[in-house]
């Protein structure tokens, strides 16, 4: 995009994600012309939107899309998409003879759907079927952050022959695409926790200065900026390289960071930060949902470790 | 000149030369390690390398920072080059570049990419560590210059150095940061003594130096008299930028050895996981970083970030050296063992020198996420 197609991009879709939630959100977006944007220039139309629905804790059904965009299957933008389970970036299906055995999350837009897409493995290959949203259990998640406004999908349903082998490559370069999302998203959330937590610090006032004036609470915010613009600079750095590894690099940093500023912030804003009458907790319960999707920090980070140990070889990511 | 061009030139160069590039043993002193970056350095200055990224009237070629940035990782990358001791060129060089009189700049910087001399960095003193201002190394107007009194400590190479970039007192004893005047001083000139510092690492890195009577000529005056802070200011985001980026590929040389030589099931894949995280995101804000500096754009408090994160990742990464290798740490005393050690022992001053770790963290705070004052 150039930078007036930018700009005024950036404030629509700030202004959609500031006025609407779920449904209507997802109207806004395929009216301003969020889907064209995404297969135009997927880094602009991800972290534009991410980062805001980060920073207004908001919700839709994007994540389904950014999926889609990575299998390749844009055309399917009418059908529900089933994510991944809890913790994991793995399928969400498992093809077990004639059954297609169904395992993972989804967005509310699922619930108004008649049909949803499932990735699965089967044997040696990655096959997209598509399955009615009838045959599987749906449940609305309540849980940490009902807001997210999450479904989860379990079942065993009959393989039908609506069913496409996917390319090699397709799942994971999907899966690495989802993951810039949320780090995005993590991200969103991060900053706007510290902003709060910034803002309390130069606003209350104990031992007649402001807490702000505190070395130790200075720290705490200086170190909450620190893991948050490093893990921006990963996720910066992914996009570039567009590799597999360096976007689980950067989804398990943009966690971390996430968690950091969570915890430093949550102590500055003290006793206020801890009620609901402060959006603050908004934002702990987005930051360590969002961490969960697809492959949690800490799951991340251990796979890394275990490649590298076997391959004793650190790849040279991050070229100048 | 470009990057894409100027990277394969020099990989195929360092792999001709590697022989005459490699030093000779593992764990070198630091006089050797010293006579060997001047054999590096002049070897890369005769092929062009050295020159690259510095501008034509110090004796450069021109192009951009990015060239001196590459050149520096793969020394360093390949194990050539100690990054603690190549890097004082990327810090000292800019500023007689920025602060010097062209005729200075143009005979002395040439000499340091050469590898014919080595500079060193005046700046703490005994009373003087953290809070740079208070500095009260005396400088006085004399008939024919400025004639220095005072002691420096903590100064990096003092005595290898045949020049110093020094911060002097010139203003009223009370003047802070309004009162300092950098000075580029001859380390032979008469009434300095180098007593160098033994370390716990091993090495006499860094030195007292005493200023008696010493006399510098005003046209070694860098900027402005007075202006010194400024003069400091703008070297501190050097030190934390193209030096930084060397350092980050020490780190990740240094990484991937250790994943080689841990014995089977010694480290732990959690923390060797979030150690390469730690690293990949050093390099990817380092590099936004070198970006910015190729771009022409003045660098600031947010170096203070890069700074920190070097300092935390070089800590975990020998934290971890020191979990996986700790019977080569603690009692083997072969060549490589006696290196790790070393290297373990000083990356324990990582969160201490060129600004403690808190001092960087008052720096983001006050400057970057605007806090204010903190008294």
């Amino acid at each position: 995009m150039d930078p007036t197609d930018l700009i005024l991009f950036e404030r629509t879709v700030q202004r959609a994600v500031a006025e609407h939630r779920g449904e209507a959100l997802d109207t806004a977006l395929l009216e301003l012309g969020w889907h064209e944007a995404l297969a135009l220039d997927p880094q602009t139309a991800v972290t534009t939107l991410f980062m805001l629905l980060g920073s207004k804790h908001g919700s839709s059904s994007s994540l389904d899309h950014v999926l889609l965009h990575g299998l390749g299957l844009r055309e399917l933008r009418v059908t529900g998409v089933v994510l991944p389970p809890l913790g994991q970036a793995v399928p969400p299906g498992e093809l077990e003879s004639d059954d297609l055995v169904v395992r993972g999350l989804g967005s509310a837009a699922l619930l108004a759907q008649p049909e949803a897409l499932v990735v699965a493995r089967a044997g040696g290959t990655v096959v997209a079927a598509v399955v009615p949203t009838a045959d599987m259990a749906l449940r609305r998640v309540h849980g940490m952050d009902p807001e997210l406004e999450l479904v989860e999908v379990t079942g065993r349903v009959r393989a039908t022959a609506a069913r496409q082998e996917l390319p090699p490559s397709a799942w994971s370069s999907s899966v690495a695409l989802c993951q810039l999302a949320v780090g995005h998203e993590l991200i969103g959330a991060a900053k706007t926790m510290l902003e709060l937590a910034r803002q309390h610090a130069l606003e209350r006032t104990q031992f007649d200065q402001i807490i702000g004036k505190f070395q130790a609470v200075r720290h705490r915010l200086a170190e909450s900026l620190v893991a948050i613009e490093a893990a921006d600079a990963m996720l910066g750095a992914a996009w570039e390289d567009g590799s597999a590894t360096t976007a689980a690099v950067a989804k398990a940093l943009a966690g971390r960071a996430a968690r950091t500023a969570a915890r430093h912030c949550q102590q500055v804003l003290a006793g206020i930060g801890f009620t609901t009458e402060h959006e603050f907790h908004h934002y702990v319960r987005r930051a360590l949902v969002l961490d969960a999707l697809f492959g949690g920090s800490r799951t991340l980070t251990r796979e890394l470790g275990v490649e590298l140990l076997t391959s004793q070889r650190l790849p040279a990511l991050v070229p100048l | 000149m470009e990057l894409a061009e100027f990277r394969p030139a020099v990989d195929s160069w360092l792999d001709e030369n590697e022989r005459r590039l490699t030093p000779d043993r593992a764990a070198a002193t630091l006089d050797e390690q010293m006579a060997h970056l001047a054999t590096v350095k002049r070897l890369a200055y005769e092929a062009g390398f050295m020159r690259w990224g510095w501008p034509p009237r110090v004796g450069g070629l021109g192009g951009s920072t990015l060239l001196r940035a590459y050149l520096g990782e793969a020394l360093t990358a390949r194990d050539l080059v100690e990054p603690g001791i190549y890097s004082m060129t990327e810090v000292l060089a800019p500023t007689m570049i920025d602060y010097a009189t062209p005729e200075l700049a143009a005979t002395m910087v040439p000499r340091l990419l050469r590898g014919d001399e080595t500079w060193c960095q005046g700046f703490s003193e005994p009373g003087t560590g953290s809070n740079l201002a208070s500095l009260s190394c005396r400088a006085t107007r004399t008939a024919g210059g400025w004639r220095v009194t005072g002691q420096k400590v903590w100064t990096s190479l003092a005595q290898f150095a045949q020049r110093c970039v020094l911060l002097t007192r010139t203003g009223a004893p009370d003047s802070a940061h309004k009162g300092i005047t950098a000075l580029f001083v001859d380390m032979e000139s008469p009434g300095i003594t180098v007593r160098p510092i033994e370390t716990m690492h091993g090495a006499a890195e860094f030195s007292e130096v005493f200023f008696d009577d010493v006399d510098v000529p005003f046209d070694r005056t860098l900027g402005e008299e007075g202006q010194g802070w400024a003069v400091a200011m703008d070297l501190l985001p050097y030190e934390r930028s193209t030096a930084l980026w060397h350092r980050a590929a020490f780190l990740h040389r240094r990484l991937e050895r250790l994943l080689r030589a841990a014995p089977p099931g010694a480290l732990d894949p959690a923390a060797v996981g979030e150690v390469a995280q730690l690293l990949y995101a050093l390099r990817a804000r380092s590099r936004n970083t070198q970006r910015r500096l190729a771009g022409g754009e003045h660098l600031g408090p947010e170096t203070s970030i890069d700074k920190v994160l070097v300092a935390t990742a070089e800590q975990a990464v020998f934290d971890l050296v020191a979990d996986g290798l700790s019977t080569d740490i603690l009692i083997e005393d072969d060549p490589t063992s006696e290196r790790w050690r070393r290297e373990f022992l000083y990356s324990r001053a990582a969160t201490i020198y060129g600004g403690t770790a808190e001092i960087q963290r008052n720096i983001i705070a006050r400057r970057l996420l605007d806090l204010g004052p903190d008294r």
